[in-house]
């Protein structure tokens, strides 16, 4: 299922150029795909020169048909390249970003430093009507409020995400200042959208709100929590959503898909269909203990261990939370195109296959 | 109060942030990138009273004693000789500089100014390290080290990283004169000039690019070395630097005429080897008792300093950078002599030189398997 939007609700035609940032990656090559199903036809799309761009030329093989997309390598980070690439564009996904980094000069850097050049690459032209940002969930605080607490779009974003250990979500925390000062200061129509952990083909890892394998041990640390699992097709639908959609200048979407597993379930299924391998479950006292003790330790030891485990991050990723997607089905219409069973089986299958090949 | 500064913003700068802060008696007084951003956001992080995308603006608003240059080496001479110019010490990270001319005049214009200016070899300062160094100048050896091997591992690690080096013409590694070597090499290069006394001795160096790289459509990116040093046929080292090998070692091995060391960077461990044997099967029985008594007693001095905290990553970068400030404040000698960042400088031109020449002479291409090349100096 799809969600819709008819032609007279969006701010582009499907003539006008859309430009892709990260459009080699993982969610990056589905958007594309999206697009060019939508039947968009004027599609710029922008890799890095290390990106493996392959899959991205497949897929524009498979569904460009006549349209014309065009693409490009260069770095965010040179204002040149970013003026370049920001030429006649009507609507930006803006999906590159320092993933992964846990140096936070270099997420900061691929973050921040680039969303920024790119707005002003964007502004330089004056054809901008929409800038798509891509967010996190893990710039939400969660502390504060009670375990099992709604966490929606009005929920507080961290104010010290320098505390938290996490270089990706200081950098997210920050990109997304960012945007909000240009929107404010010049006008920048843009849209915010926080993706849950996004999974499926392509990214076969486990997500930490699920638990961390250390020592030959994956220490199970989400217990009955619902996990803000989002399928990629599913995602990339709903940033799709957030670039067409009239009316929703300013607005941040959380994406999450419907019936989330628990993250009891989700590894009782991982290690059915995947592979079996020793777990030991936390509860989650002892994982807020543990991440105290953590946290006081770094603090007194002046960072022999580093700040990595600290209640805010137990906040974040292990309190439990019940998540909503309300908000992106009223304004955008958005519907999940995979549920969550099916991503699931998809996903399960593709870790099969990657260990078979591994 | 020492007023100390930091210009360039990028990762390693947080490693120095984070070292300068647990320093009694210093502050952090600004924080410098041509990028305004990258400097705001080092600044957030750490208590720094400043930040600024000039570096004239820098020095003359936040007033550093000390200045640490951790922008990329490129940048290195020019930074480096204009905070000395301004009358500011100068930590410069490693490499030095581009090459051994820039060093020599960044080093006299230090000498000229009556500053103080040292390089991040911060490795040669960790505990195993300087418990080594103790044991050379107490005499274990029984002289002068005769002979050295150092190993330097590197692992292309995060296939982003490899992957963006090696795609990427443009990367900034590759405008090093040495590549990837450059950027990598200076730590076990500067182990082995630390025990030379000359100042050129002979270099006879091997480079080429390995099997894995050249399956991946690498030419130029040289990332297996080998190298001879010798100091007029008495004292002798092999350097090894190599991507493939496995374990990617970090390790110092040094004899002398009497005992040798062997220095384990990435265990930290520092292990005696005897020059004595015993009598008969003695031989076989008793040396492997005193290397697991070894081995237990590093054990337990890595214990007993990560209970005192004292056992950090970055150990050996707040050592040395103390050890610098201590030398300008009690006017003593700096931490890492002169001589040894030149000659350090020196065996890396040379080989970087060689390992170009064949590529210029085109008659050998770097991913074949030249025969070796002699350069006296």
């Amino acid at each position: 299922m799809k969600g819709t939007i008819l032609p007279e609700k969006m701010i582009i035609c499907p003539e006008d150029l859309i430009l892709v940032t990260g459009a080699a990656g993982f969610i990056g090559s589905k958007l594309v795909e999206i697009l060019l199903e939508r039947g968009f036809r004027n599609l710029r799309c922008f890799a890095r020169p290390s990106s493996n761009s392959a899959k991205l030329k497949s897929i524009v093989q498979r569904c460009g048909g006549a349209a014309r997309v065009e693409i490009i390598t260069g770095n965010l980070l040179s204002r040149e390249d970013c003026i370049a690439a920001a030429k006649d564009v009507t609507l930006v996904y803006h999906l590159a970003a320092g993933r992964g980094q846990k140096m936070y000069a270099d997420a900061y850097m691929n973050s921040v430093v680039t969303t920024r050049n790119l707005i002003e690459g964007c502004l330089h032209h004056h054809s901008l009507r929409r800038f798509v940002s891509i967010s996190s969930f893990s710039v939400y605080s969660n502390t504060g409020k009670p375990g099992g607490r709604l966490l929606d779009e009005s929920c507080p974003v961290e104010q010290h995400p320098e505390l938290r250990g996490d270089a990706y979500a200081f950098a997210k925390v920050k990109q997304d200042e960012l945007v909000a000062h240009y929107r404010k200061k010049f006008g920048v129509p843009a849209v915010i959208v926080r993706p849950g952990y996004v999974y499926g083909p392509g990214n076969e890892g486990i997500t930490g709100r699920v638990g961390i394998g250390t020592f030959g041990i994956f220490l199970h640390l989400g217990g009955s929590n619902r996990i803000p699992l989002t399928f990629v097709d599913n995602c990339a639908e709903a940033i799709v959503l957030a670039g067409l959609k009239q009316g929703v200048d300013g607005e941040i979407f959380n994406v999450v898909d419907d019936d989330l597993p628990s993250s009891r379930e989700f590894l009782r299924l991982y290690k059915r269909h995947v592979r079996r391998f020793p777990s030991v479950y936390l509860p989650h006292m002892l994982s807020y203990l543990l991440c105290y003790l953590w946290e006081k330790y770094s603090q007194w030891s002046e960072g022999q261990l580093p700040p990595v485990y600290s209640r805010k991050e137990w906040h974040t990723a292990w309190k439990p939370t019940r998540y909503t997607n309300e908000k992106l089905k009223s304004l955008l219409g958005w519907m999940p195109r995979v549920s969550s069973r099916e991503g699931l089986c998809r996903f399960f299958e593709s870790c099969k296959q990657k260990g078979r090949h591994a | 109060m020492l007023k100390v500064a930091i210009v360039g913003c990028g990762k390693i700068a947080d490693s120095h942030a984070a070292q300068i802060n647990r320093i009694q008696g210093v502050e952090l007084v600004g924080v410098c990138d041509r990028e305004e951003l990258m400097a705001k956001q080092l600044h957030d992080r750490f208590s720094v009273k400043g930040y600024f995308s000039d570096l004239t603006e820098l020095i003359h608003e936040a007033h550093p004693d000390v200045v640490h240059i951790t922008t990329p080496p490129q940048s290195h001479f020019e930074i480096a000789k204009q905070c000395l110019l301004q009358g500011c010490h100068v930590y410069v990270e490693k490499p030095f500089t581009l090459d051994a001319i820039e060093a020599e005049k960044l080093i006299q214009l230090a000498e000229q100014k009556a500053l103080k200016i040292t390089v991040g070899h911060d490795d040669q300062f960790r505990h195993a390290a300087r418990r080594m160094r103790s044991l050379v100048a107490g005499g274990y050896l029984g002289g002068s080290p005769l002979h050295m091997e150092s190993y330097y591992g590197y692992e292309f690690g995060e296939l982003g990283y490899a992957s963006g080096l090696l795609r990427d013409e443009q990367h900034w590694v590759r405008r090093l004169p040495g590549k990837l070597l450059h950027n990598v090499i200076s730590h076990g290069i500067a182990r082995i000039a630390e025990f030379f006394t000359t100042a050129t001795p002979l270099v006879i160096s091997h480079g080429f690019v390995s099997p894995l790289l050249r399956r991946m459509g690498e030419r130029q990116l040289v990332d297996e070395v080998r190298v001879i040093v010798s100091e007029e046929e008495r004292v002798t080292a092999y350097f090894t630097f190599s991507s493939q090998m496995r374990p990617a070692l970090h390790q110092f091995r040094v004899y002398g005429p009497k005992n040798g060391l062997v220095l384990d960077q990435d265990n930290e461990t520092l292990i005696k080897l005897r020059g004595g044997r015993y009598p008969s099967y003695m031989e076989q029985f008793v040396p492997p008792l005193n290397f697991a008594r070894q081995y237990a007693g590093n054990f337990l001095e890595n214990l007993r300093l990560f209970l005192a905290c004292d056992f950090h990553p970055k150990a050996g970068m707040k050592f040395l950078i103390e050890s610098f400030y201590q030398s300008i404040v009690k006017s003593g000698p700096v931490p890492i002599p002169y001589r040894e960042i030149l000659l350090t400088s020196r065996i890396m031109d040379t080989i970087f030189e060689q390992i170009d020449r064949r590529a210029l002479d085109g008659s050998e291409e770097l991913d074949s398997m030249p025969s070796f090349t002699k350069s006296p100096h």
